[in-house]
């Protein structure tokens, strides 16, 4: 390095030692505070007063349609309540994108998400919801799709176990149970069969269905469509609400 | 330890060694984001918020692909998204040197210190040569940080070291090109 260089160097160091001292810690403090002592000490309760605000006003919007017949014909369901599109902040790398996304209803209407479907299609099935790709993916590509289920009788605290032990086979390097409050409130599990390109990701969230049972997300894609897929359905899933 | 080593930690959820990498990163990263920000409180937001994203989005990032340039774009996007955000205001906030002691009291020397010549250009040299600077980045991975043509960094890195070297005292110049 030249002498210039070396110059240039010791410049911006020296006259950004002072933050890097006075900051290092605060900012250790912070993130330590937001990633593991709250964490600890509560959930994040955002999602929770998100079903009981949009009942209470629909059972408002509800008594003052119904005193009249044309009042009737406008409330189809609570879904109602959910504007039919919007427009999102997706971070990919920290980079913000907006995206426009649609409405869709879960199976019997139990629940909504918000989807890309520029990108992404929403197959209804008996048993389960699975968002993937609008076009199949070539062969060579692993899943990509993000599945929702209601187990209306099994807890989240006992699925979640559950399902670990089923992951493990696939996903020896299965990492622990998390408790999570981002993209949803409840339990998650990461795994991945190996660092290739190719290397087939899940995540899995259990969440509670507001009752007795559970809600479990499965995410599948591939190490190198993590910032893409991945993220995306990152961010789908933080607009999924329960509305039964 | 090496990034790796790192980061299969983490994926696996260990948080001391989450800790350990901060150790490792921190100081750069303040570096880099107090020079870029020039606003101790904006460089504090970018450190943290990088980290806490690091640390979440693990899984998103491609262990093919070198570990530095991907800490550095998330860094470096999220300084400028908060100067974006804070442009308004930011043009008040910056040292009036007519006003402010810590200027007006300095040296002759401290007006030719390169730290305020690289703080006096436009962002597309600046925080090239900041990357540059700090943390010894290749052309190639500021080309990747900043999502430009690797030739673009090569000229924006010409233009902002021939400014500073402009800045120079004659004698320092002479000694340079001996």
């Amino acid at each position: 390095m030249s002498k210039f260089d070396e110059r240039i160097k010791n410049d911006l160091a020296k006259r950004t030692d002072k933050d890097v001292t006075d900051l290092k810690d605060e900012i250790w403090n912070e993130i330590n505070q937001e990633l593991f002592e709250r964490r600890r000490t509560k959930m994040k309760r955002k999602k929770r007063w998100i079903p009981a605000v949009i009942i209470a006003a629909a059972a408002l919007v509800l008594a003052f349609t119904l005193q009249t017949d044309p009042g009737l014909a406008l409330i189809k369901g609570i879904k109602d309540m959910f504007a039919p599109e919007k427009e999102i902040i997706q971070s990919i790398e920290g980079q913000d994108e907006p995206t426009k996304v649609q409405l869709n209803e879960g199976k019997d209407s139990e629940y909504i998400i918000y989807v890309d479907q520029t990108r992404y299609k929403m197959v209804k099935g008996a048993e389960a919801d699975i968002i993937t790709t609008i076009e199949p993916l070539p062969e060579k590509y692993p899943e990509v799709s993000m599945e929702i289920k209601q187990y209306p009788q099994d807890k989240p605290e006992e699925l979640v176990k559950q399902i670990e032990a089923e992951l493990k086979m696939d996903f020896p390097k299965l990492r622990a149970i998390e408790t999570v409050s981002e993209p949803v409130e409840g339990y998650w599990l990461h795994g991945l069969t190996e660092s290739k390109w190719d290397g087939k990701v899940v995540d899995v969230y259990v969440i509670s269905n507001g009752k007795d049972g559970s809600y479990v997300i499965t995410e599948r894609y591939f190490l190198e469509a993590a910032e893409g897929h991945g993220a995306r359905f990152r961010h789908m899933l933080e607009s999924f609400e329960i509305v039964e | 330890m090496s990034p790796d080593q790192w980061i299969e930690q983490i994926r696996a959820g260990d948080q001391a060694a989450f800790r350990q990498f901060y150790n490792a990163y921190a100081d750069a990263a303040i570096r880099t984001a107090s020079a870029i920000t020039r606003n101790r409180e904006m460089a504090k937001d970018a450190v943290q918020e990088t980290f806490i994203r690091v640390y979440r989005q693990i899984n998103n990032y491609n262990p093919n692909l070198p570990f530095d340039p991907w800490f550095y774009r998330i860094l470096t996007n999220e300084c400028l998204r908060l100067l974006k955000k804070d442009s308004p205001l930011s043009k008040f906030e910056l040292p009036d040197p007519e006003t402010n002691p810590s200027l007006t009291e300095e040296s002759f020397d401290y007006l030719s210190d390169l730290y305020d010549v690289i703080q006096s250009m436009d962002d597309i040299h600046r925080i090239p040569l900041i990357l540059k600077y700090v943390k010894g980045f290749s052309e190639k991975e500021i080309a990747d940080i900043l999502g430009l043509n690797q030739n673009t960094v090569k000229s924006r890195l010409f233009i902002g070291r021939k400014k500073l070297r402009e800045q120079l005292q004659p004698d320092e110049e002479e000694e340079e090109s001996k």
